[in-house]
């Protein structure tokens, strides 16, 4: 029996909005004392999703602007606890971070490298060989020692590219960032990408692109207001529907 | 390749049977009562974050080198600093208010730096979890372990802070009380309980923004509560009540006796020391482990 990666068995998240949210403990204080019970709204940001994703595959995750996209993936990371249901996760995660998130501007890119790959779970000697190959393939060398504030958006994303898989992670999430990079890059991510996957690496990917998402995924999986509104191996057709 | 099972599962809060496997050993814990779930789950905060050692090893250098990087005097700043205040305070307050204790200076910067290190390093540590919020909502990381790396960093700039103080030692001729081996012990606990005080701030602010404030004010008071730049003797008696239950008072006369002062009294404090460490240590983990949870819903 193939391995599975990711078992997710009747999974809910609910939000609670609190309608007058005290952001005071001034305030909190004040409407505790006043006897005033906080009013809860319940948003279910997802709903009863069952998926089992095996070792190796890709599976792409689409749907509308809050289905419940990145809540699945947070889920799915360790972020997030569910509130109803079972999450079994074999392997180590690496979620493509966003720019923004993780790198510190006022350190070198050498030392981001050793900063997000011990976020990722690597040892400092596992870093420490992985430190040429990732400067290798970010292409980055004479600017590896200048402050990240030195660099432009496209080389950050480089550099998170080039970590994120270095890490050789079993399972890599790739949240919308697909955008970032020019041209040469491009080639050089879909490369990466076809080894990843040759190396056996589960690939999730979470896109409004459905070029990409026809191209390189096994299996589909359509969230429409949290709930799985499509999840089979046949991401032509899923495609054509959601698009429709 | 580490294959790391992580069982993430049931709804929060209620107890569950956690699998994990780590490579190197494994553990299974079946956790029957409902009040074993918050010791053990902070517990299981202490180890992971022992699994993540090297990026707690990045955050305290991080914290570090970007602290001085942009300054003129790079981190002599951190001697510098309470020497300064130590020349003023000492001035104003032997000078103006005719304040005499004996070793005044020594009294003064000793007060100082333990203060600093308390003080500088809970509110800094308040907007450490909240401040990392971007990070913590894209990758798992044991949240603890930033306000963790606050107190460490805090700790390494204490350490430093101690070489003024050996200055001044010298130049007035202080003697070095035969307890100073507690020191070390001392800076511990100081840090232990820092830290517990860190982890219920940095998890109040998550949820209200505004512990930040209160807590400015709160420390405005605690440090008119301690002993920094006064004697112990000008408090009249009806006020002594307010020193027994300051912690840091413990921390403070326990770190002046081992350092130089008449320390017949030590132990005694010494022990209270310990239990208030151990107290804060205990009430941080506990909170922190109870709104662990849901902390992600409102970064």
């Amino acid at each position: 029996m193939k391995r599975l990666a990711i078992e997710i068995e009747g999974v809910s998240v609910r939000y609670r909005l609190a309608k007058e949210k005290p952001k005071t403990l001034q305030e909190y204080v004040i409407q505790r004392l006043k006897g005033r019970k906080m009013d809860y709204e319940a948003f279910w940001a997802i709903r009863g999703v069952t998926i089992h994703v095996t070792k190796g595959e890709t599976l792409g995750i689409i749907g509308h602007n809050g289905a419940g996209k990145s809540t699945l993936l947070k889920i799915i990371a360790g972020v997030l606890k569910p509130t109803e249901g079972l999450v079994t996760v074999n392997g180590k995660i690496a979620p493509l971070i966003e720019i923004s998130a993780g790198f510190d501007m006022e350190l070198t890119g050498v030392e981001n490298i050793f900063l997000n790959a011990s976020m990722l779970g690597l040892s400092r000697k596992e870093i420490e060989s992985r430190i040429d190959p990732i400067v290798d393939f970010s292409e980055l060398h004479e600017f590896i020692h200048s402050p990240l504030r030195s660099y432009s958006s496209g080389m950050i994303a480089r550099l998170g590219f080039s970590i994120a898989t270095a890490v050789d992670p079993d399972i890599l999430i790739i949240d919308e960032s697909l955008s970032v990079g020019d041209e040469r890059f491009r080639r050089k991510f879909d490369m990466r990408i076809d080894e990843l996957k040759m190396r056996g690496t589960t690939l999730l990917l979470v896109s409004h692109m459905m070029g990409d998402i026809e191209r390189l995924c096994d299996k589909i999986l359509w969230l429409d207001h949290g709930r799985l509104k499509a999840y089979s191996s046949d991401v032509e057709e899923v495609i054509k529907s959601y698009t429709a | 390749m580490t294959v790391s099972e992580r069982i993430l599962s049931s709804p929060v809060g209620e107890p569950h049977v956690p699998f994990v496997t780590n490579g190197k050993f494994q553990y299974a814990y079946c956790i029957i009562a409902v009040h074993d779930v918050k010791m053990t789950r902070a517990l299981d905060e202490i180890s992971e974050i022992v699994r993540y050692k090297e990026f707690l090893r990045n955050l305290v250098m991080r914290d570090i080198k970007v602290r001085y990087k942009r300054s003129v005097l790079g981190f002599l700043w951190v001697m510098l600093n309470p020497l300064l205040m130590m020349l003023i305070l000492s001035t104003v307050f032997s000078e103006v208010f005719k304040v005499s204790t004996k070793n005044y200076t020594t009294y003064l910067i000793s007060g100082i730096i333990l203060w600093n290190f308390f003080s500088q390093s809970t509110v800094t540590s308040l907007r450490s979890i909240f401040g990392n919020g971007n990070l913590i909502k894209k990758v798992y990381v044991p949240k603890a372990i930033f306000p963790l790396s606050i107190i460490l960093s805090a700790m390494i700039n204490f350490v430093f802070s101690l070489v003024p103080l050996l200055i001044i030692f010298f130049i007035t001729g202080t003697s070095v009380s035969l307890n100073i081996y507690l020191v070390p012990v001392i800076i511990i606990l100081v840090a232990l309980f820092s830290f517990g005080i860190s982890l219920i701030l940095s998890t109040l602010t998550v949820f209200f923004h505004d512990t930040i404030y209160i807590y400015d004010v709160l420390l405005l008071a605690w440090m008119y509560a301690t002993p920094i730049f006064f004697p112990e003797s000008i408090i009249p008696q009806r006020f002594l009540f307010i020193l027994n239950l300051n912690p840091l008072y413990y921390f403070l006369t326990t770190f002046r006796a081992a350092l130089f002062m008449d320390g017949s009294f030590i132990f005694g404090k010494l022990m209270c020391s310990l239990l208030f460490s151990l107290a804060a240590l205990a009430a941080g983990l506990v909170v922190y482990s109870r709104y662990r949870d849901r902390l992600i819903y409102y970064l």
